[in-house]
């Protein structure tokens, strides 16, 4: 059996070869070999992966044609077989595409995520999750790649790609929407990325077509409710999505995406109290944008619609050469004003200055910093990029500058929250009173808070029950007392007052119980495990997912499955359980601690701060910038070597040096009281990544 | 190893399948702190799927919208923040409680944490736990909480079953201990251990010790076994740095909180082999009352903290039969795991009557002291110089039951051969006198185990296993 279809397999590769334009008839002719050897499907599609892969890059978009038209032709089994590594063998490919190429890439996998024309069959050539994975990975190349031409200060784009929006992309149905890992190759060709492969327009507008007009004047909530809380949270997390596809480069919105993010998560996984239900829905109000289009967005829509539709021949229409022209347009009509009565709920949180309700006005509003990439407000061209404005790099000795904090949405949430929770009575109140405190132009300053910040701080804002033990009646949880803080620190046991007698254990002491849930924001939805909504707690949950994915075997069944003996004695004592969340890679022994200890400081990380100050910041040591580059494990971006003391980043190793050197003591980074998962994560040695 | 053609392996449940199929559904709605308590007979079904909110079986936090089945279980779901469950099928009994322990319960998890930042501050050893009271009064379900929200907090605590009335991640009649670092199963007990194949939840890797007798009130068997088992303990928690911060939990069986006249050999023997700290004493006063008295005045530094905890209003006497039931299943899902997709296939093998070397437990009564001398030289530690266990052939009348696999050599001490672990368990399926041929039923496939296997009065046959 292995002998033909190996020989197949290499008439194949030499018919593959050959190939080094794209012609018509040397990729039908390959198609029909590919037809009538179904039955070698596998090794053909490796064949042909290994091409893709090891080929010049001129000669991979040929290659790419023919495995399109294979998998449109001839459909399954290859569609199975390419779908497997088709994340791999479209990304290894693209990132090493002049733009021209990756354009026709794009419009590759656009037709991927549709059935195939004129077919009885209405399913997506490849199934819509093989898709989503590449989707999602072009997004955050084009973000990175335009950071980083933002940071190398060169104008040298020369082909601007309409980026394509994922709207549709059934979000929430995704089990475990950013940490997904499952596709990702284990060197992630996302970051090596020579070319800028977009631009930014500044259409914060094009999503405003998706939205549904928000609820008008809601009733207390209930669980009903709260489902359409979700739904239309769910919404305005597409619609940001697509504009932050749209927009990658914009600081803000991905601070907003990230704060959608979270908030879902919370929604999903706890249960909150009425006011802060009603809080959060009047947050989401506040972003709901006017259900109107308006048609002076139209320029945009325009463009937008474009590149859903299949001409894509069309878009000369939007030259490259010449973006200049467009974005007046689309700034004048961003700045065009729109009357207020097109509005019909009136906004909860009434700017005092004209209101434009468009996303970015309220974005503004909410806290974000590094609003200038945001504001179409200056009407510079594309270049100089965004971020050619950014402030001054901080010398080592400043501290960062924190200025009182704004007075931003999450405090106005805070603040009318709370009346409500003095009076019960008021917390039916949809919108309680009119909240005048909100500034003019918050814009002008920098805000301390991150992108999820607002939400928890807005949480945080919230009475908080007597801590310390005073006896909370248990019933009251849905009123007074206050599942929802997030421990800040789930080590500290300040108040961790149990003591060790039976009256101590009859005092009911629910704050603790937070412990267990609100610490734990990020749950599994397939087994109930739960994660820390930190960067560990993410790559936890990615490799737990995975491991999800691994036992999930159909074929278990088929090869009988029997108990296995148990393990004596000694072997038990020197048996380690293994947690499905760590690091694959344990090393033993002496040696092995010793050579983790030293990776341990090389391999510190923080993830690319979304702080503009900080991301143009050098290691305040030597004056290095850092370079992004992704990383599986986090499945970010993140800095390499590097770590966050005091609100500033070094270099791991330079601060290392440093502290060693001036027999400093670290200011506290909190380590966690487990030696386990200090030796988690100093595992990083065998991180699969790639160096841009 | 013969396999058997027509050998049925499929795995015949035990009482007729649920007859009512669970199509339709309910919703129940829990405020915050109640809990739903549900009986379900093995011969029906329930399911329970969480709808919104948190809820969480004895510590288990169920996953949002998971569909969870439970058959023959006397069990409770407890929510902390309110919660909506859907519920499919029908229970014999179920109401929602509005009284219920878990604030006490939650409260010695956190005691617990307290002493486990402790240990980790000083690199000392954590809490090390022993929970007792009478029979049903939820000591299991006490354990299997506190080491849930241990899992949960990150921790890996050692657990330590010592009830042979019902097993952990192992059969009936067996003492067992396993450091917990996933998620609790939370329809199949305490979750699986180690099978060939991928398992929905991370399998457990327990350490199991046979017992043989259903109360462990013979010292001849049960003291030595405790102290073995504290020895491998210890000794995994001084290696184990994870087990080692985070203690253990000892699940202890109901007769031995009887005492005798307020003296509780049994219970004072594990608080010292296992250098206990903390006893979580379940609903009995007066045992709380004995205990405290007899540990008040101890040094401090090793002092033992009696701690009641109240008996869940939740506690449900499970009578004989039901106990009965339970252990066939558990001893079925050894072998068969469980229906559906995670059904295991066990070999069924023929061994030569010589091939076995059985020893079965001598009972009490059996006062024979000069059965087989010869081979015991030393005395043991408690006094049972006489034998322990007697050679047995094969006969029909093994047919149906159990036998431990020892990890000893079947010419080793009988001392040795107690004390040693064992790597499973293999059924009777069948003797033939006249061929003597014995047909046996073995989790995995592989040579006959040469080994000593041990038989004893508990747990009883399990006729049908295998028909």
């Amino acid at each position: 059996m292995s002998l033909p279809s190996a020989e197949v397999a290499a008439d194949f590769k030499d018919a593959l070869q050959d190939l080094k334009i794209n012609s018509r008839p040397e990729i039908s002719n390959l198609t029909i070999i590919a037809k009538e050897n179904t039955e070698h499907a596998q090794a053909i599609s490796r064949e042909l992966e290994n091409h893709i892969r090891t080929t010049r890059p001129e000669w991979k978009l040929p290659a790419l044609y023919v495995l399109d038209s294979i998998v449109k032709n001839v459909g399954t089994p290859y569609t199975v077989y390419l779908g497997r590594n088709l994340y791999r063998t479209f990304m290894d490919a693209y990132t090493l595409m002049d733009p021209g190429t990756r354009k026709a890439m794009e419009g590759l996998l656009k037709t991927w995520k549709q059935p195939v024309p004129e077919s009885m069959e209405s399913r997506p050539v490849f199934p819509p999750e093989v898709t989503r994975d590449i989707e999602n990975a072009l997004i955050k190349f084009r973000t990175i790649a335009v950071q980083q031409q933002a940071l190398s200060q060169k104008p040298s784009m020369q082909h601007s790609l309409p980026a394509r929006p994922v709207a549709g992309v059934p979000w929430r149905s995704t089990p475990t929407p950013p940490q997904n890992a499952r596709f990702t190759a284990p060197n992630d060709p996302r970051v090596r990325q020579p070319y800028p492969s977009t631009a930014p327009y500044p259409s914060t507008a094009t999503p405003l077509n998706h939205f549904q007009p928000p609820p008008s004047q809601p009733p207390p909530i209930s669980s009903i409710d709260l489902e359409g809380l979700k739904a239309d949270l769910t919404k305005i997390i597409t619609s940001t999505k697509t504009a932050f596809a749209l927009n990658p480069s914009d600081v803000t919105i991905q601070q907003k995406l990230k704060a959608l993010l979270d908030l879902e998560t919370i929604l999903r996984t706890q249960t909150l109290p009425p006011q802060q239900l009603e809080a959060v829905r009047a947050q989401i109000q506040n972003l709901s944008p006017p259900p109107v289009p308006m048609p002076a967005y139209s320029p945009v829509t325009a463009a937008h619609a474009l590149v859903h539709s299949p001409q894509q021949q069309a878009l000369p229409s939007f030259p490259p050469s010449n973006p200049t022209f467009n974005l007046a347009q689309i700034l004048a009509s961003v700045k065009s004003p729109v009357p207020p009565s097109s509005t019909p709920v009136a906004p909860p949180v009434a700017p005092p200055a004209a209101p434009t309700p468009s996303l970015a006005d309220i974005l503004r509003n909410v806290s974000s910093p590094a609003q200038q990439s945001a504001t179409p407000t200056t009407a510079t061209p594309f270049y100089p990029p965004p971020f050619s404005t950014a402030p001054p790099v901080p010398t080592p000795t400043t501290t960062p500058a924190i200025p009182p904090p704004p007075p931003n949405l999450a405090q106005l949430l805070a603040q009318f929250t709370q009346p409500s929770a003095t009076s019960p009575a008021q917390s039916t109140l949809s919108n309680p009173q009119p909240v005048p405190q909100l500034p003019p132009q918050p814009a002008a300053t920098t805000s301390t808070l991150g992108g999820t910040d607002w939400v928890l701080n807005a949480l945080k804002g919230l009475p908080i029950p007597s801590i310390g033990g005073t006896p909370v009646n248990a019933q009251a949880t849905s009123l007074a007392s206050e599942p929802m803080i997030r421990q800040v620190s789930a080590t500290t046991n300040a108040q961790n007052d149990v003591e060790l007698s039976t009256a101590s254990m009859k005092k009911p002491r629910l704050h603790l119980i937070s412990k267990l849930y609100e610490a734990l924001p990020n749950i599994c939805a397939t087994c109930g495990r739960r994660f820390e909504n930190t960067l560990q707690g993410k790559e936890k949950k990615a490799r737990h997912m995975d491991w999800h994915f691994k036992v999930k075997d159909p074929d278990a069944a088929k090869r009988g499955v029997h108990r296995s003996w148990y393990i004596s004695e000694k072997e038990w004592i020197e048996y380690r359980e293994v947690d499905e969340t760590s690091p694959e890679q344990i090393t033993k022994g002496p040696t092995g601690a010793a050579i983790t200890a030293k990776k341990e400081t090389k391999d510190k990380y923080v993830p690319v701060p979304t702080d503009a100050a900080l991301l143009h910041a050098p290691c305040p040591i030597c004056q290095e910038k850092f370079e992004p580059q992704w990383l599986v494990e986090a499945n970010d971006f993140v800095w390499m070597d590097a770590v966050k003391v005091n609100g500033k980043i070094y270099h791991a190793t330079c601060w290392e040096e440093y502290t060693r050197g001036s027999n400093l003591v670290a200011p506290s980074t909190p380590d966690s009281v487990l030696g386990k998962r200090k030796a988690e994560s100093a595992n990083y040695g065998g991180s699969k990544m790639k160096v841009r | 190893m013969i396999s058997l053609p027509g050998l049925n392996l499929s795995a015949p449940s035990i009482e007729p399948p649920s007859l009512i199929a669970p199509t339709v559904t309910r919703t129940q709605d829990l405020s915050a702190g109640t809990e739903f308590r549900f009986e379900v007979p093995f011969s029906r079904t329930l399911t329970i799927k969480l709808l919104s909110g948190t809820a969480e079986y004895f510590g288990t936090e169920l996953a949002p919208s998971s569909t969870y089945s439970f058959s023959g279980a006397k069990g409770a779901i407890y929510t902390w923040h309110g919660a909506k469950l859907e519920i499919g099928g029908e229970a014999e009994s179920e109401y929602v409680a509005e009284e219920t322990g878990m604030m006490g319960y939650a409260n010695a998890h956190f005691a617990l944490e307290n002493l486990r930042d402790k240990a980790a501050q000083t690199n000392d050893t954590g809490p090390r736990v022993l929970v007792v009271g009478p029979e049903n009064s939820g000591k299991t379900s006490v354990v299997k909480i506190l080491t849930s929200y241990a899992v949960k907090a990150g921790r890996q605590p050692v657990v330590i079953n010592l009830d042979p009335r019902q097993g952990m991640l192992s059969v009936p009649g067996s003492f067992s201990a396993a450091a917990v670092s996933s998620i609790i199963d939370i329809e199949d007990g305490w979750g699986s251990s180690p099978i060939s194949g991928p398992s929905p939840i991370p399998v457990k890797m327990p350490l199991v010790y046979h017992y043989g007798l259903k109360d462990p009130e013979e010292s001849r068997f049960f003291r030595p076994l405790v102290t073995r088992m504290a020895l491998a303990v210890t000794s995994r928690m001084e290696e184990d740095q994870a087990s080692k911060l985070a203690g253990f939990i000892i699940d202890s069986p109901g007769a031995i909180s009887g005492g005798k006249g307020g003296v509780y050999e049994n219970v004072e023997h594990i608080v010292s082999e296992f250098s206990v700290n903390i006893v979580f004493v379940l609903g009995s006063e007066r045992l709380y009352s004995d205990l405290s008295r007899k540990y008040s005045n101890r040094p401090a530094d090793e002092a033992v903290h009696i701690i009641r905890l109240d008996k869940s209003g939740g506690c449900v006497d499970r009578d004989e039969m039901y106990m009965k039931a339970l252990r066939q299943t558990q001893i079925r899902a050894y072998f068969f795991g469980h229906a559906g997709e995670n059904a295991l296939g066990p070999h069924s093998q023929v061994a030569d009557f010589n091939d076995l070397n059985i020893l079965r437990i001598k009972e009490a009564s059996d006062s024979n002291p000069s059965f087989r001398p010869g081979d015991n030289d030393d005395d043991d530690a408690y006094g049972s110089s006489t034998e322990i266990y007697e050679k047995l052939t094969p006969s029909s009348l093994m047919q149906n039951s159990l036998l431990a696999v020892t990890t000893a050599a079947a010419n080793e001490r009988q001392e040795v051969i107690r004390d040693s672990s064992v790597t499973g368990y293999i059924y009777i399926a069948d003797v033939d006198e006249t061929k003597r041929k014995v047909r046996f039923l073995a989790p995995q496939p592989g040579q006959t185990p040469s080994t000593a296997m041990v038989t004893g009065s508990f747990p009883e046959d399990v006729p049908g296993l295998v028909s």
